[in-house]
């Protein structure tokens, strides 16, 4: 039995190709990821709003996102939308990447002020 | 106060739901609960070092210092909860043996006491630094003003004093449950958990650019909303998600993998055993 385990577990791990897809589409992921220079655009806290609050982006493409928090007090950068979530302490930068992205209009908060700091990201064509 | 409320919540939730199972978990193989002292403590302590090296911390490595050290924390924990399912597995197949013998069961773990309370204050400690790491900074940013601090730490209390109570829930329902059916819910549930911690490891790579941001596999804000309460309290419990990535999908299943591994090996052993 302990033969049919082993020979079990070794048929799994080493002649499977779900492995080697998988390995594959990891490293696909990872290369896509990481092969070119991406726009940058800039976000600024100040206040506990942001500016500008409606940032445009094009489609289709990954966008680094530098935001700058100019507060002496720290900010969460949070959007559900965007599935993004960083902490910025203040008078720190943070880099954050979004996207490719399909049009549209993505909102965004400041989890620590919620209130009055709101924006959005607009993706266009 | 609300948003004090709110904010503690989620961030108390998660923590507080990981350390009602392991809290359980003891309960039913009769350990002592000291571990969980320890682990309050490494978590208090460490999410402190974290929130007072917070500068530091995000500006090592080029701006993606906070990211790296959060996977890094998810990822111990996940380890450490994976080894336990592990451990426990046997265990778990053991009741439904038919000759299963009680004496037998109860020595299986007591060789490894040791690494299992290691495990335990592990993911606990790793899973409080995280999150508490987020309320120091979160309250640090009322300092400068005392009645607007009063106000976030009552309600970061009130918040904190929820989750602690929805903790208290789960360990009531789990620790009332007969031993046969709490250690497949327990691995189950903490499979699912892991599952959800691995999503918010790729969700942090994808943030910094390491892993590709791809469109949804899905999108189920129709059905349960990321925003609302439920999606809030099965975000904490499982990482809910409403519109999960490929990325994030590889990495749930590289979570959930090894014990759903190691369940079905055993269960085919225990039905050789039972034809045998």
């Amino acid at each position: 039995m302990k033969w049919m385990h082993n020979n079990f577990l070794h048929g799994i791990f080493l002649h499977s190709k779900l492995w080697h897809r998988g390995l594959w589409l990891v490293g696909l992921l990872l290369a896509n990821a990481t092969k070119a220079e991406v726009p940058t655009f800039t976000l600024e806290i100040r206040d506990h709003l942001f500016f500008p609050s409606t940032l445009v982006i094009p489609a289709a493409t990954k966008v680094k996102l530098i935001v700058k928090n100019t507060d002496p007090t720290p900010e969460e950068f949070e959007s559900y939308e965007l599935n993004r979530e960083k902490v910025i302490m203040g008078g720190a930068k943070a880099i954050i990447f979004i996207g490719p992205l399909p049009p549209g209009d993505y909102p965004f908060f400041g989890e620590f002020n919620p209130k009055t700091a709101q924006g959005m990201i607009r993706v266009e064509q | 106060m609300v948003d004090a409320v709110l904010l503690i919540l989620r961030e108390v939730l998660e923590a507080a739901l990981i350390l009602s199972l392991l809290l359980a978990l003891s309960n039913k193989l009769q350990l002592r609960y000291h571990w969980s002292l320890i682990a309050l403590a490494c978590g208090f302590l460490g999410s402190w070092l974290v929130a007072h090296n917070a500068y530091a911390i995000s500006d090592a490595f080029d701006g993606i210092g906070q990211e790296l050290l959060n996977s890094a924390l998810l990822l111990v924990a996940i380890i450490s909860i994976i080894a336990l399912s592990l451990m426990l597995l046997p265990l778990a197949f053991a009741n439904f043996q038919p000759h299963n013998n009680s004496s037998q069961r109860a020595t299986t773990l007591t060789h490894h006491y040791w690494l299992v309370y290691c495990l335990l204050v592990t993911t606990v400690s790793c899973s409080i630094t995280r999150e508490g790491s987020e309320i120091w900074i979160y309250l640090s940013s009322f300092l400068p003003s005392p009645e607007t601090f009063y106000s976030a730490v009552i309600g970061g209390v009130i918040g904190a004093g929820i989750g602690v109570s929805l903790g208290a829930i789960t360990y009531y329902l789990l620790a009332f449950m007969t031993e046969k059916i709490f250690l497949p819910t327990f691995i189950t549930v903490i499979t699912l958990v892991i599952g959800g911690l691995s999503m918010q490891i790729a969700k942090l790579l994808m943030q910094i650019g390491w892993f590709e941001s791809n469109a949804p596999l899905w999108d189920t804000s129709f059905i349960i909303n990321e925003h609302s309460w439920l999606g809030e309290l099965l975000y904490a419990v499982i990482g809910y998600d409403a519109k999960p990535t490929a990325t994030q999908g590889i990495f749930y299943l590289l979570a959930v993998t090894p014990i759903a591994v190691g369940a079905l090996c055993h269960k085919w052993r225990l039905r050789i055993k039972n034809h045998a």
